[in-house]
């Protein structure tokens, strides 16, 4: 593809004028599939749980009262239940909303990557010196975007008409495109601030952060207005409360045109705002620069030691990254747990949600919730590190470094091991500074914790991620670059195994398919042995594999 | 060939299918020689190198560095070598000092009087990211990496790319005072002139296969010159033909186009009885000059070409 398109500039040819449109199609596809995956899923497996949990109108009734209880407590993150005691209506709290920050960060991450990725990989300048404008570029990638956005949120759309189907319900289709038209919004102002932000910055890390900054300022802003009044004044610049102003699919819900278009007009003038700064900068360089330092030039080696230690090397060249898991963990810990009271006391009172308190093993509701959710969300912490630890060990791969080292006098099942300890060490400093926050927040919360299942829960969420780290291990060693793509997969299966085989009543082994499951509630009912058992096993032998694999493959060709 | 040898391979062979990769190759370096491994792209070049790495494993054959086997013994062999890849690394946002520290903690030591040394030599600022450097102070990069250890073997795939003719010279100087210290020196290059410079001798590759291993004398010998003649009466055209290592004589009106071997004396003298308005010299690439010997290539059967 790059050699057609640098061999032939876009517009030198009938129809060259899309090349670029067609690439941009193409290089989105892996993402557009996971994202595209889980709109279905998530709406459609909340449907599935929403008939299994609501057969008769009493149920549909009692859920209704209690997701509006538990509503306040998750305002900090989705939007408050609205007719929850219908199929759509829950679907919408519990399937839809959740799309809006997927949809979101999916925008951020392909703009950072379009501008930055490709630019540091000389492709930006290989497209330029053909007859294209910068401006252009920047439009044929935008239109890209929006049309595979556009996909992703019409497959979210029928996953949200078959999950409402699932619930013995129905929606119109007007309503899932007015619903649909706020998520695309949504999706799209957040590419226009990826696409604004990477101008800013020369990094992709550096317009992840600034863009990721801005989306969770306007984030942070609609949620505190939805829990306190007085901020609502202020929430209408947030996309994400115009976003949340649809309601189309809820019964009696709403399409707020004017928000919709206001979240249309905002990504045209952020695309417009980085088009012109595309225009203005120089390639390879931020918008604008600091002035230079004067300083002295160096001839000398760093006398860092560090960078002379296997695995500490690996966690001083993360340490900017690794840094934010870690604050992010601690700040999740402590989040969920300041919280656990009040909902513990919801789980307590509601028939339907006592079973979250039974299923932990415990008698304790708050309890209950710091090992449902905090725990669940540590996981998935994890698994995501895992999963960007893997991407870092493919771009390793094809950006040359691992030749350079295998050149050196260091055996290639080192350099699988080093991956594997610096791996353990990063997970084991995000859950036990997490686990540390909750440790301290737990009992001004009147939450009763076990110091020593609190450590053992910390502990295997280490080997949870290992457990993560070594599949992707085992696939990079063959197939580096369906690594990624691959270990998303299982950790989405991992997610989703657990919610359905109850619904489609699947035999208990299928539970074991999950990694997610393996872990088990240590916090609360004791080990699952044979969970732990098994990723045992997927660690020894997948990085045995991978470290067989290593010794084996060729490198560099 | 007598004395101790650096690097020796017996049919080593990559055989990516579809007739590309390497094919049969049997090799010698000697200790303290430096050379050359000349070819188009896609010869093999590369391919030889990444098998003497241990980067790729050899389809057949085996490949030796000072006598250490390059798959069995491969960390030995590396503690031998200083390498310099043909694309350098992503090093993202790492100084270039980091770099140099990183890739000494995985040789286990640096010298750092050798680095300042180097760095001074190389006009190379250490003290940028890696990101922001050039692609020739990339390069710069590379050698350093290549040289700081005084190995006893240096692998250089091609590794003037993108360095000024300045940078080039002081490369020249590094690579003459490593083989002073007893260096041995692989360089690979599809510039015959580059390595002409540096070299005492080279191999010639084609399609993965072996075409001639030659002393830069015997390359000289080989060499011609493209000549181009623009003549204000008539060409003197039999004259030229009959002129010992006159070749390819083309006339296109008032035109000449001729290749020379050897000798220029003789057509020298030709043209200076005739009235001449414009003469121009070309050096010929690599495959014009070995174009007899990769006609030939074609013609044989596989394996039989080295």
């Amino acid at each position: 593809m790059t050699k057609e398109l640098m061999g032939s500039g876009p517009s030198s040819r009938p129809g060259g004028t899309a090349v670029m449109a067609r690439y941009g199609l193409r290089s989105h596809r892996w993402t557009f599939a996971a994202v595209a995956l889980l709109g279905f899923i998530a709406p459609y497996s909340t449907g599935m749980a929403y008939a299994a949990a609501a057969g008769t109108e009493a149920l549909r009734a009692a859920l209704g009262r209690e997701t509006v209880a538990l509503g306040p407590q998750l305002a900090y993150l989705i939007p408050l239940p609205l007719h929850p005691e219908t199929a759509a209506g829950y679907i919408w709290w519990k399937g839809v909303t959740w799309m809006t920050l997927v949809l979101a960060a999916w925008g951020l991450a392909a703009a950072t990557g379009i501008i930055r990725n490709e630019e540091e990989r000389g492709l930006t300048e290989s497209w330029l010196s053909s007859p294209l404008g910068r401006v252009n570029l920047l439009l044929q990638r935008t239109g890209a975007f929006a049309l595979i956005a556009l996909a992703a949120v019409a497959i979210t759309g029928l996953g949200t008409a078959a999950g409402v189907a699932a619930g013995r319900s129905s929606v119109g289709l007007l309503a899932l495109v007015e619903q649909g038209s706020a998520l695309l919004g949504i999706c799209l102002v957040s590419f226009g601030v990826g696409l604004a932000a990477a101008q800013i910055s020369a990094t992709r890390r550096g317009g992840l952060m600034v863009g990721g900054l801005v989306l969770i300022a306007c984030y942070v802003l609609d949620a505190l207005a939805r829990v306190n009044p007085s901020l609502a004044g202020w929430a209408v610049i947030s996309p994400f409360h115009l976003a949340d102003l649809t309601t189309a699919v809820v019964p009696e819900g709403q399409f707020n045109g004017a928000a919709t278009i206001s979240l249309y007009a905002i990504a045209v003038a952020l695309v417009v705002i980085a088009a012109a700064s595309f225009r203005r900068r120089d390639l390879y360089s931020a918008l604008a620069r600091w002035p230079a330092r004067v300083r002295g030039v160096s001839r000398e080696p760093s006398n860092n030691p560090l960078l002379r230690f296997p695995v500490l090397r690996e966690l001083w060249e993360q340490r900017v990254g690794l840094a934010g898991w870690v604050l992010g963990s601690m700040v999740g810990a402590g989040l969920v747990v300041s919280l656990a009271r009040g909902a513990g006391k919801l789980l307590r009172s509601s028939p339907s949600f006592s079973g979250y308190i039974r299923a932990a093993g415990t008698s304790s509701a708050a309890t209950a919730v710091v090992s449902s959710i905090w725990l669940s969300i540590a996981a998935m912490i994890g698994a995501a590190y895992a999963i960007a630890s893997v991407s870092h060990w493919a771009s390793e791969d094809s950006g040359g470094r691992l030749e350079m080292e295998i050149a050196q006098p260091w055996p290639r099942w080192k350099l699988v091991l080093e991956r594997g300890l610096a791996l353990t060490a990063a997970s084991f400093a995000m859950s036990a500074l997490g686990s540390l926050v909750v440790g301290a927040v737990a009992p001004g919360q009147g939450v009763a914790l076990s110091a020593g299942r609190l450590v053992v829960a910390s502990l295997l969420l280490v080997l949870l991620t290992l457990t993560f780290g070594s599949l992707g291990a085992l696939i990079i060693a063959r197939f580096p670059r369906a690594a990624v793509p691959g270990l998303a997969f299982v950790a989405l299966l991992s997610f989703y195994v657990p919610l359905l085989a109850p619904l489609f009543r699947w035999p208990a082994w299928v539970l074991n398919v999950s990694l997610f499951h393996l872990y088990g509630t240590p916090l609360t009912s004791g080990l699952y042995w044979t969970g732990i058992g098994i990723m045992a096993v997927i660690v020894v032998v997948g990085f045995t594999i991978a470290v067989v694999a290593m010794r084996v493959r060729d490198v560099g060709s | 060939m007598g004395g101790e040898v650096a690097i020796r391979t017996e049919g080593l062979t990559k055989d990516y299918g579809e007739s590309r990769g390497l094919f049969d190759l049997n090799l010698e370096v000697a200790a303290g020689e430096t050379f050359g491994y000349l070819g188009p792209n896609g010869a093999g070049k590369t391919t030889t190198i990444r098998l003497l790495m241990d980067m790729i494993r050899p389809s057949g054959g085996w490949a030796l560095v000072f006598d250490t086997d390059c798959q069995k013994r491969p960390v030995e062999v590396k503690r031998l070598i200083g390498y310099l890849p043909a694309e350098m690394p992503q090093w993202g946002g790492l100084r270039g000092r980091e770099v140099v520290a990183y890739v000494g903690g995985l040789r286990g030591g640096i010298d750092s009087s050798r680095i300042s040394n180097l760095t001074n030599r190389l006009d190379l600022d250490l003290g940028r990211r890696y990101r922001e450097y050039s692609s020739g102070n990339k390069r710069k990069l590379g050698l350093l990496l290549a040289f700081m250890h005084r190995s006893r073997l240096l692998v250089l795939d091609e590794p003037t790319n993108g360095l000024d003719p300045l940078i080039q010279q002081e490369f020249n100087g590094m690579v003459a005072e490593a083989t002073a210290d007893g260096a041995t020196v692989l360089i690979s290059s599809h510039v015959l002139s580059e390595v002409e410079r540096v070299c005492t001798r080279v191999a010639i590759l084609k399609g993965g296969r072996l075409v001639r291993v030659a002393s830069i004398a015997d390359i000289h010998q080989l060499r011609f010159r493209r000549l181009e003649v623009d003549f204000v009466g008539a060409v003197p055209l039999e004259k030229v033909r009959s002129l010992v290592g006159v070749d390819q004589v083309v006339v296109e009106g008032h035109h000449l186009t001729c290749t020379v071997h050897g000798d220029f004396g003789p057509l020298l003298q030709l043209l200076g009885r005739s009235e001449v308005v414009n003469l121009t010299t070309h050096e010929p690439n690599l495959e014009e000059i070995f174009l007899p010997y990769f006609r030939d290539l074609a013609q044989q059967t596989p394996g039989s070409s080295s």
